[in-house]
This record gives structure tokens, C-alpha cells and sequence, in this order.
């Protein structure tokens, strides 16, 4: 079981490479069947999130949530999907037509991109990139842009103030998540995401980087948009905020992004603090998958728990509490290093 | 330096946080607010003007739809008003019942009050909270009248129908469940950080400025002044009850929620001691069928509404119907200082503002 | 400590997520309703005396009726009851005031039709039976069966057949209108049977087509008379 998907790669290599493909050119297939999986996964990870979501909602408001469609409810996301799969496209008259639609595209696309460097079990990592942790927050700050395009381009008041909310947010909340991770890259003294999955092969970095864990968490949720941060959207204040405009699939799309989003950043999360793959009695990547879940709900529990911030509180909690906070565990952290390494650990 | 533009913004009246049809038009620069006007009429249903071609008995449902959320509280209002028209003295069990009943409904008016400030901070939980317990005065509400929300269960000269057995214990039960209630709203709502934080020094209402304005209420209260139309000029049997004027000092939207969570707990203890006191007899007074009060005959009545001062103002021509009637709604003079309190506060205070002064459209819109 | 509250808030959803549900599986599990409940408002023709309180104590004229003076005597009688529901404020004022309990409101909340002019609920009487009450329920109510159909339908054209002037009286303004009538029905067998259905599925359709009936008739007449008149 532990080298079920591994095993599958290396017999499709070999089966490729004995059909006459160099090996270069078998590479570049499993690259693309590993892509497809990425979306496959990332699909069908959407689909039971949302009902996921959906029960925990009604479970914590003393409801069921759905129960009408499939066991427990199970496929009245597929339904809402097919609702929204065959809804008028409507596209505002005075939009800027290809940013509006270009936006959930690459909103979408870049959430997918994230996905490349997570390790989702022992080897098993797409690209084991030497500055993976890098890659990710990099790649996870573009994610802004495709807000402020989609609220730039429905030329509507409510959009555009949720696209710079979102922006002052991303920009607030890069520095702190970013800065939470250093604490345990400098453990690890990697930034590739497998040498810190084995760097905790003896001890979780949440035992060693509890406060770097909480505000990485913190951090995690104004990056996600998730609520209590929800800026952009903020249904109480701003309708839908950047995504008013939207409707049918183009609106799905947003969708599909912030929960694969969400799943990206919490299989970061649970690999970088919570162990990675490593466990004891089930496979690797099962271990992960419980992990990753089990931090999702953590999001979904705070979520529907609080009320939304006020942005002003938003930028100085980041600004004044939050980025303080890290760099003072930097700093902790670099002297105890220093200390140990002393004392010759 | 770049250019900057203010610009206007329609907050309603389709939108989620607007408790109906509440239209603000806000001018905005960037997400500070410059200035707003409260735009009202969306759910105008001429209920002032349907007074003039109704009997005076027959009026009585049309009030219970101006404030549906206390829907007990304007019909009582409007009942004594005419009662004071005519001169009729109400049984004593249905004054009792009728102040079981208006404090009840306050207290459903405060619940959904917490509730709806609640989601419209963003805190969905807390609102289904709100409602759950809500559903409880909901049924007691059915047991008495037959229907839940718009109970029209007032009538001139007493209460339509006695009450059924199964009342006092289902509220006896209330009360005792109450304190629980109050600790689950103070742990997820009242003592959340977060809500504190949105709500403390927003949309600030000085004292001078809320007499100014006729502020009446909860939101009065919420300033400092002691003022209570139930204490200050008793209507019904309020005299005979002990209860305290709950008081905040800053008028900021945070004392607003803390004013009426205390009420809240004063109703309940009126509500208690009206059970202990409830006596044995007639719930109706003899009204006669047909209601005609002498030409000339002008009547105000207010009561304490959840709301604040709700006040009638009937004007008899001799006829079986009023020949004017005008309702001094609470939530439209209430809802006059938005602007003034928004002003200079950013977008989410304004949404902050409108659930903590608590306007029902149905009443402020008429 | 600052993030207490956070933990309880926390600490209060975790405890009810893990609590019983308070809902209600609505369409399968009937809410519990109060015995006072007012749902639906339904009328009792039985119990009826004409009085008239209901509708001069309901606000919003949803109730009407027609009635008619019993012969040799000062007694109404009604003829039919009509209950628009879309206007009911459902106050109970008309239930107050009904002396006799006719009126009362039934536990069935759902009211919602299709169609607007579904939701008006007709009570008729037929004249010759007062004790059948026929109730004429739009909307989705449970449509007589077929057998029950060809009955009346026997029944209605046998009436037609035997004493035609006293059925077809009610259709048309006047008792030389109803003898024309009359007359053309029994000429042709297809107006007659036509006529039965007719007066039975929809009287005011009836109504209208026997009046063209007689109009036509009349015109012919005319025209008829004035061609005698001509070669005379």
C-alpha cells in the first residue's frame, strides 16, 4: 500500500519507455498523467469540501445540512454544479470583457500551480524543488492579482472594493505567513518541502514552533479568505465583493479555486508543522489526507464560529501584533539553534 | 500624489444586511464613510391611510404587521389606545396576560435583535442561536393566539382568547432555560473579541443629540438618559411590577447591544412575577360590536415598544372608523441619526450601525 | 486574557456540533402544531344562519356570500360561499364573530397553489340537494371520479329532458329566455347533452353559452319573422 501510487508511476515509466519512448519523452507523459490526477483530485476534493463544509455548518447550527440528495447528502453538490453548469453566463455591459473573464481562469490555474511542490506522501512530489516553501508563497501572493482583476473588471462598486480589500490583505498577510515558515526552515535548514517533511521524522515542528504554528494559522486564514478574514467577499457588507458580477461556472470557478486553495495551504500546513506523510501504521499518503483534513475543518470550525473583522483591526492586528510576533520567534528561534548547536546537539 | 474620487454607493435595498427594504446611500471615500441618507418607503403599505377605511376592531391585524418582530407590543399599543378612547376598563387577567405577552415579545424582538447583529457582523452561528430559542416564545405565541409571528391576538377591551393550559408551564420552562440562554449568547456572541471589537466607540450617539433627534428606547437608554415609558408614565398595570431601567453610558453601538441583552433579563423577571400574580376571571371587557366614538374625540397613547416610544394618534368623527390615525414609529426616528453616527466611520460600521439601532421597515416604513 | 472569548465561542460551537440537531425533516415529519393554530380557514355549511357577521367583521373582504329568501318565509338561505384566501390576514376576527361555529381554521398550512385564481375556495349548494354539500375546491383538489361523472352527467340530461324551463331557469335572465332555451335543447339532442356537461363542469361557461343560445335564437326568430313579413 505505502508505494501503491509510486509503483504505478514506475510501471507506467516502464511501459512507456518499452513502447520506444526515450526517457525524457516518459517523463514528460507522467508529467501530464500527474497533472491530470492534480485536477482530478483537486475536483473531487471541491466536491466533498463543500459538503463537507455544508455539514459541518449545519452541524454546529444544531442542523443536518444537506440530506436530500445521495447518502447524507453526499451529491447535492454535484446538483448545485449542474445548476451552476447550465446557468446564463451573463457578462455586465459596461465589464472590461477580458479581464472579467480571464480573472476566475487564472484564479483557478494559479491555485493549481501550488500543488506541484506539496509532497502527498513519502516521494511522492511532482517537482522536489530545492526552494519549494519559496515557490509556494510566491505563487499563493499571485492569487491577488486574479482578485483585483475580477473586481476591476465587473465595473461595479462592491467588486472593486472587495478586490482592494483582498489586495491590502494579501499584502498584509504575506509578510507574517512568510515569516512564520522561516522559523521552521531554519530547523530544517531547508527550504525543500521533503527535506523539512524528514527533518520532523523524530518531532513535529509544532512542538518546536508552537507560535509560529498559530500565527501561520492565522495568517493562513487571511490568505485563504476565509472567515473571520473574508474581506473580499464579506456577504454582509459587500454582497459578494469581488465576485458580485459573477455567475454560473465563472462563478464556480472561484469557487473551485478557494477550496483548492484551501486544501494547498492546508497540506502546507500539515507539512511543514504537523509531521507531513510520516505516521505510524497507515501508508504515507493516507496519513497525509488526515492531516490535511483535519486542519481543513480547523478552518471550517473557526469560520463559522466568528464574527468578520473590521479591516482597519485586520491591518493592524497583521501590522503591529502579528508580524512582531513572528520576528521576534525568528529571533528566539536563531539564538536557541545557536544555543543548542553550543552545546553541541 | 494620485487623484482620489469619492463616490456613492446604494447599501439596499436589495442587499443582506439592510433588514428589509432600508435604502442608505452612502458617498464613500475609499472605505470611510462621508456621507449617508437613508433612503425609506420600500415596504410603505399605507397602513396609516387602511386605518380610515377599517372599523376600529377591524384595524387590529393591520397593526400586528408594523413591527412583526414584537408583534404583540403594537397591538397592545393600539388596543389601549382605544380603550382610552372609550373609556373601557380591561379585565384584570387580561392586563396580565397582556404583559406576559409584551414582554415575551420583547424579549423575541431583542433575541432576533442579537441574532441579526450577529450575521450581520458576520457570525452565522450565532444567529441560528437567536432563533432557535426565539422559536420557543414562537410556540407560546401559537399555544395563545394560533399564529406565530403576526399573533393579532390583542382586542379591544382585553385578549381574544383565554390562556390554554399548556402556557404557563411551557413559559415557567423559558425562564428557567433562560439563563443558559443568556451564557451561550455571552460565549459566542457578547464575549467574542472580535464583536467587541467592531462594535466598542462605533456609530457613538451622544446624549444631547439623541433628545434632539426624539431617539427613543433601547438606543436612548443606550446614551445614559433614564427613560422608560413604562416607568416614567405607566401604561396598563407597569406600576404594579418591579423591574430597573438597564442604562450604558456611550451610546456607542456596543452599549446598544448591552442594553438590550439586560433587558432582556428585566423582562423576564416582569414576566415572573406577572405569573405569580396572575389572577382568575375574564379576559375580554364588554365592548360593544360596533365601536363608535364620539365626534372630536382625540387620543395619543404610547407605549414602550422593543423598539422605543410607539405612539397613536387616533382622531374620531363620530363613525365607525378613525377618521385619522398616525403611528409615531420608533424605528423611523431612530433610524433618522444613521447618518450622523456613520459619518466618518468605515462601510462595516455602518452595517454595525443599522443591526445595533435595530429598525424594523415594516414600522419605520408603514 | 485577549482570545478567551475566541476559545469559548470555539468551545460552544464544538459542544452543539456534537449535540442534537433541532430540526425538523419537514415534508416527511409534520411539525408539531399547536391546537389554537390557524391554518387553513374552511366553512361549515351545515351550521350556517345567513347572519352575515363574518363579513362585516372581516378587514379585508375576503368572505362573501350569496343568499337567497327562503319562499314564505323570513329565513335566508344560502346559495353559495366564497372565501378568497389570498387576502386573509388570518386574524380569527371572522371566527370571533360567527355565532353558530361555522367558520373555523383547520391545522392545514399549505395553502400554496399554482395558480392565483386557485386559491379561492367556492362553496355551492345545489338547490336540489341541500343537504349534498358540493365543495368546489380548485386547485388540487382530488377530482370527482369518472363513474361519479357519468352520474351526474345522467342525472343533469335526464333533468333537462324531463323539465327543462325549471333547469336551464338559473342560466338565463328571464323565464321567456329559459322556455327559448328550453326549446332549442330539446330540438337537438347534441345542444341538450353538450348543455348537461356543460352545466355541470363549468356554470358560468353555461351560463354564457346559453345565453348566446337564446340570443342566436331570438335572432333568428327575427330575421325569420321579418322573411314572413317579406313574402306576405
Amino acid at each position: 500500500m505505502e508505494h501503491f501510487f509510486l509503483n504505478i508511476a514506475h510501471s507506467l515509466i516502464v511501459w512507456l519507455m518499452g513502447l520506444g519512448l526515450s526517457s525524457k519523452g516518459a517523463d514528460l507523459v507522467l508529467l501530464i498523467v500527474q497533472w491530470i490526477c492534480i485536477v482530478a483530485i483537486v475536483t473531487i476534493n471541491v466536491i466533498v469540501l463543500i459538503w463537507l463544509e455544508r455539514k459541518v455548518a449545519g452541524f454546529m447550527q444544531q442542523r443536518l445540512g444537506p440530506n436530500r440528495l445521495g447518502p447524507a447528502g453526499m451529491f447535492q453538490t454535484i446538483a448545485d454544479a449542474i445548476k451552476l453548469l447550465t446557468k446564463e453566463d451573463i457578462i455586465p455591459s459596461a465589464a472590461d470583457r477580458i479581464i472579467f473573464r480571464t480573472a476566475p481562469i487564472f484564479f483557478i490555474i494559479i491555485a493549481v500551480m501550488l500543488y506541484v511542490v506539496l509532497p502527498m506522501g513519502d516521494g511522492m512530489q511532482i517537482v522536489d524543488l530545492n526552494v519549494g516553501v519559496f515557490y509556494f508563497i510566491s505563487v499563493a501572493s499571485l492569487s491577488t492579482i486574479c482578485l483585483l482583476m475580477a473586481g476591476w473588471g465587473s465595473n461595479n462598486k462592491w467588486s472593486l472594493l472587495g478586490a482592494m480589500r483582498s489586495v491590502a490583505q494579501m499584502i498584509s498577510y504575506e509578510i507574517p505567513l512568510a515569516f512564520s515558515l522561516l522559523g521552521v526552515i531554519m530547523i530544517a535548514g531547508s527550504l525543500s518541502l521533503s527535506d523539512i517533511v524528514a527533518a520532523q521524522n523524530n518531532i513535529w515542528f509544532i512542538i518546536l514552533q508552537p507560535v509560529a504554528f498559530i500565527t501561520f494559522f492565522i495568517a493562513a486564514t487571511a490568505e485563504l479568505n476565509r472567515g473571520p478574514f473574508d474581506m473580499p467577499e464579506a456577504e454582509q457588507e459587500l454582497t459578494a465583493g469581488a465576485y458580485t458580477e459573477y455567475t454560473g461556472m465563472r462563478w464556480a470557478l472561484f469557487f473551485l479555486a478557494e477550496y483548492t486553495n484551501l486544501v494547498a495551504v492546508s497540506a502546507l500546513a500539515s507539512t511543514m508543522f504537523l509531521g507531513g506523510w510520516h505516521g505510524p501504521w497507515l501508508p504515507s499518503w493516507i496519513w497525509i489526507i488526515i492531516k490535511t483534513y483535519l486542519v481543513m475543518l480547523i478552518f471550517m470550525w473557526m469560520k463559522w464560529t466568528f464574527p468578520r473583522i473590521r479591516m482597519d483591526h485586520l491591518m493592524s492586528f497583521s501590522w503591529k501584533v502579528l508580524i512582531p510576533v513572528t520576528l521576534a520567534n525568528i529571533l528566539v528561534t536563531g539564538a536557541g539553534i545557536q544555543f543548542l548547536a553550543g552545546m553541541g546537539w | 500624489m494620485l487623484r482620489t474620487e469619492q463616490f456613492t454607493i446604494n447599501i439596499g435595498p436589495q442587499h443582506p444586511s439592510t433588514h428589509g427594504g432600508l435604502h442608505v446611500e452612502a458617498v464613500m471615500d475609499g472605505e470611510f464613510i462621508v456621507d449617508a441618507i437613508v433612503h425609506l418607503g420600500y415596504v410603505h403599505r399605507s397602513v396609516e391611510k387602511i386605518a380610515e377605511s377599517r372599523t376600529y376592531p377591524q384595524y387590529v391585524p393591520y397593526t400586528s404587521r408594523l413591527d412583526y418582530l414584537a408583534s404583540h407590543l403594537p397591538t397592545l399599543g393600539y388596543c389601549q389606545a382605544v380603550e382610552k378612547m372609550l373609556g373601557v376598563a380591561v379585565p384584570e387577567r387580561a392586563e396580565y396576560i397582556r404583559i406576559i405577552m409584551a414582554e415575551f415579545s420583547r424579549i423575541a424582538s431583542h433575541l432576533l435583535f442579537i441574532g441579526s447583529c450577529a450575521i450581520d457582523l458576520g457570525a452565522t452561528t450565532g444567529l441560528i442561536y437567536c432563533l432557535r430559542d426565539r422559536e420557543r416564545i414562537m410556540d407560546m405565541f401559537e399555544m395563545t393566539s394560533g399564529q406565530r409571528l403576526i399573533a393579532s391576538y390583542m382586542r379591544i377591551g382585553g385578549v381574544s382568547e383565554d390562556l390554554p393550559d399548556t402556557f404557563i408551564p411551557a413559559a415557567r420552562s423559558f425562564i428557567a432555560d433562560f439563563p443558559e440562554m443568556i451564557a451561550e449568547y455571552d460565549g459566542l456572541i457578547i464575549g467574542n473579541e472580535i464583536l467587541q471589537a467592531r462594535l466598542k466607540g462605533v456609530g457613538r450617539l451622544n446624549a444631547d443629540d439623541a433628545i434632539a433627534y426624539g431617539v427613543s428606547g433601547p438606543n436612548l437608554r443606550a446614551c445614559g438618559i433614564d427613560y422608560d415609558i413604562r416607568k416614567a408614565e405607566p401604561y396598563g398595570i407597569y406600576d404594579r411590577f418591579d423591574f430597573t431601567v438597564p442604562l450604558a453610558e456611550n451610546g456607542d453601538s456596543w452599549d446598544r447591544l448591552l442594553v438590550r441583552m439586560e433587558e432582556m433579563q428585566q423582562s423576564i423577571h416582569i414576566i415572573e412575577q406577572a405569573l405569580n400574580q396572575l389572577p382568575e376571571g375574564e379576559v375580554k371587557a364588554k365592548v360593544p360590536r360596533i365601536i363608535k366614538p364620539a365626534e372630536g374625540i382625540e387620543v395619543y397613547h404610547r407605549i414602550e415598544s422593543s423598539k422605543g416610544e410607539l405612539g397613536y394618534y387616533i382622531v374620531a368623527d363620530g363613525g365607525e372608523k378613525p377618521y385619522r390615525l398616525h403611528v409615531r414609529a420608533p424605528s423611523f426616528i431612530n433610524l433618522m441619526v444613521l447618518p450622523m453616527i456613520s459619518k466618518g466611520g468605515k462601510l462595516q460600521d455602518i452595517i454595525a450601525n443599522i443591526a445595533t439601532l435595530d429598525p424594523v421597515l415594516g414600522e419605520s416604513d408603514r | 486574557m485577549k482570545g478567551q472569548g475566541l476559545l469559548k465561542g470555539l468551545y460552544i460551537t464544538l459542544k452543539r456540533a456534537v449535540g442534537k440537531d433541532i430540526t425538523i425533516q419537514y415534508p416527511e415529519q409534520m411539525p408539531y402544531l399547536q391546537d389554537r393554530f390557524r391554518g387553513c380557514l374552511h366553512f361549515d355549511y351545515t351550521k350556517c344562519i345567513v347572519c352575515g357577521l363574518c363579513t362585516k367583521a372581516c378587514p379585508n373582504n375576503v368572505l362573501s356570500y350569496e343568499s337567497r329568501q327562503v319562499e314564505g318565509s323570513k329565513k335566508k338561505e344560502l346559495v353559495s360561499y366564497t372565501i378568497d384566501l389570498q387576502y386573509c390576514l388570518f386574524c380569527n376576527l371572522c371566527v370571533e364573530a360567527c355565532p353558530t361555529n361555522t367558520l373555523y381554521f383547520t391545522h392545514d398550512f399549505e395553502l400554496s397553489r399554482y395558480q392565483r385564481d386557485q386559491i379561492k375556495i367556492v362553496y355551492e349548494i345545489p338547490k336540489e340537494e341541500p343537504s349534498a354539500v358540493k365543495v368546489d375546491l380548485k386547485g388540487d383538489a382530488p377530482e370527482p371520479d369518472e363513474t361519479k361523472k357519468e352520474k351526474q352527467l345522467a342525472a343533469m340530461t335526464a333533468a333537462l329532458q324531463k323539465n327543462p324551463q325549471k333547469t336551464v331557469r338559473k342560466m338565463v335572465e328571464n323565464d321567456e329566455d329559459a322556455e327559448i332555451l328550453a326549446g332549442i335543447l330539446l330540438e337537438d339532442e347534441q345542444k341538450l347533452s353538450r348543455m348537461a356537461a356543460l352545466m355541470i363542469a363549468d356554470r358560468e361557461k353555461a351560463k354564457k353559452v346559453a345565453v348566446a343560445f337564446v340570443n342566436k335564437e331570438k335572432k333568428d326568430r327575427l330575421k325569420g319573422g321579418g322573411a314572413e313579413d317579406e313574402s306576405k
